[in-house]
């Protein structure tokens, strides 16, 4: 039997028991309290024994933690697998690998003609019933990381500040100075310009997950689904879709990556300075 | 209602009415009205728990200040309509929407709609949609294969109990043709459904949902960066013609946690959405 039916069972349990207790005791003055008492316990485990339907999972740690901030798992959500092309968690006894599969897929409709509209919605038709297991597909509109060209942009600007400072010491070329300064406020700008603007990108994939008792043998049976399932996108949308490797998995699943750090900490900076006045 | 859902409610609220029914054990007048009432208000809530848990359980969250932490690094924050993650110091806020597009593009119950229109327009509306966002958000589409023979079934019974409710109608005289034509455009709509299966279609399944992420350099300002956004994807997603609801409660987390694993049956989507989805 599941746990949480034997949760629910064993509130309904105590329920009963305190309701009789309740029920049965003489109503004389003094035990009248003790009755409603009893009554209150009875209703309240009745009510946490509906609450087991869909809220084992958190009510179990909210009872036993008693805390403002219930964990419910402290590990990591997931791991790499060792090929690096899924990501695997654990379920209970078994392991769950995901993968994911990039669908290059663009078009746009101010392009298409009136029979090619209706063709490409009837391919996102059969695209969505091609899998008989779940299947997952995804259009992600997300933030371009911009975050290495800003370190670069940084550097420069930090590089001509120190030259500027040293030029402006020595005072032998004033000509250099102000070229120096003019750099640094073209470069400034371009920083400027760079991070006001959010730039996104469009993206399109699949997800499939598959469970096993082992490791390897979760991600074998994902890979399988997902070599089906690209065959399927393949002869569909007419596109070559490809399993997502490494890091590149990480702009599906952190949150980081959807929103590059460097990227938005500059914008958020200055927002938060307009707020303020400063 | 499923039978699971009814059995939970009918056993919890057969404590209600045993409690209901000793209130004369506490004596008469005000003491056993006062178990009369509090077994009302329990009664009142195991309905409530079970036709809308999704408004009951971060109500209860919320009062008693309670947040989640799911996975490491991440937590659900006490209103449990959002998923925050601190990471050095930027907070990005993660919540969801329903957005189930399925009756409108993809599976044609209206039969006497012309289907090419819909079609021909779906990708427009949903580029002049997306030209109107400049946020990060996902929509995914989660589908899963049915099994053809037990949908066929299921089908055919919903028809044969339509069939029943218009010859009814038919027969008594009090019924007005509003009555009559929507059974028969319910009989229709299984119709065309039957017979797009009989014509080698698979009966899929789907959960569609918008997911969305802000960011702020405080928790307070990327939850009220995400409410903005959730209010601008409802906005702009409209023009789809589908149900946009933000996600509370115990789907958010199953959601939350569809990131890191699917589903891998249909049994594991169909157990956890029920309600909001």
């Amino acid at each position: 039997m599941e746990k949480k039916y034997l949760i629910f069972m064993g509130f309904l349990g105590v329920s009963v028991v305190f309701l009789a207790a309740s029920i049965t005791l003489p109503p004389i003055s003094f035990l009248l309290i003790a009755k409603f008492v009893l009554l209150l316990l009875a209703l309240l485990m009745d009510i946490l024994a509906i609450m087991t339907r869909y809220y084992t999972p958190f009510l179990i740690p909210m009872m036993r933690q008693r805390s403002k901030r219930v964990v419910l798992s402290d590990e990591n959500a997931y791991w790499l697998s060792t090929a690096q092309d899924s990501i695997l968690r654990k379920s209970g006894e078994d392991f769950i690998a995901t993968i994911y599969i990039s669908i290059p897929l663009y078009r746009s409709a101010t392009e298409m003609s009136d029979d090619e509209k209706i063709d490409f919605a009837t391919q996102v038709s059969r695209l969505v019933s091609l899998s008989k297991d779940p299947a997952r597909f995804t259009t992600q509109l997300y933030t371009m990381d911009k975050d290495v060209y800003i370190m670069q942009l940084r550097e420069k600007i930090n590089e001509l500040e120190n030259d500027e400072v040293k030029a402006s010491q020595d005072g032998t070329d004033p000509k250099m100075v102000e070229r120096l300064r003019g750099e640094l406020s073209m470069w400034r700008n371009i920083l400027d310009s760079i991070t006001s603007i959010q730039s996104l990108e469009l993206l399109t994939y699949a997800g499939v997950s598959a469970s096993g008792t082992k490791e390897y043998e979760a991600v074998s049976i994902a890979q399988q689904k997902a070599t089906e399932l690209m065959s399927g996108i393949g002869a569909v949308l007419g596109v070559t879709p490809s399993i997502i490797t490494g890091n590149d998995l990480l702009k599906f699943i952190e949150p980081e990556f959807l929103i590059p750090y460097s990227t938005v900490s500059e914008s958020l900076t200055k927002g938060a300075g307009e707020q303020t006045g400063e | 209602m499923d039978e699971e859902t009814i059995m939970y409610l009918a056993f919890t609220a057969l404590i209600t009415l045993i409690a209901i029914e000793g209130a004369g054990s506490f004596g008469k007048g005000l003491a056993s009205s006062a178990v009369i009432l509090l077994s009302l208000l329990t009664l009142g809530f195991l309905l409530l728990f079970t036709f809308a848990d999704f408004v009951v359980f971060p109500l209860f969250t919320t009062l008693l200040g309670v947040s989640f932490q799911p996975v490491a690094n991440y937590y659900i924050v006490k209103k449990q309509n959002a998923v925050v993650k601190n990471v050095n110091g930027i907070f990005y806020s993660t919540g969801y929407i329903s957005a189930n597009l399925f009756a409108y593009t993809f599976k044609e119950e209206r039969v006497e709609e012309s289907v090419e229109d819909q079609l021909r327009q779906a990708p427009e509306k949903w580029e002049r949609a997306i030209a109107n966002i400049h946020f990060p958000f996902k929509y995914h589409v989660v589908s899963s294969g049915m099994d053809v023979q037990k949908v066929r079934d299921e089908l055919e019974g919903k028809r044969g109990y339509q069939e029943f409710q218009l010859s009814r109608a038919l027969q008594s005289q009090g019924t007005n043709d509003v009555t009559i034509t929507n059974i028969q455009r319910n009989i229709n709509m299984i119709q065309a459904k039957i017979d797009r299966i009989s014509q080698g279609e698979k009966p899929v399944a789907t959960l569609m949902y918008v997911e969305t992420t802000a960011v702020g350099i405080s928790e307070k300002a990327s939850l009220d960066a995400l409410d903005a956004q959730v209010k601008q994807l409802q906005v702009a997603l409209s023009a789809l013609d589908v149900d946009l609801t933000r996600i509370e409660g115990r789907e958010l987390y199953s959601l939350f946690m569809y990131s890191f694993m699917l589903p891998t049956t249909f049994e594991d989507v169909a157990a956890q959405f029920s309600q909001q989805g």
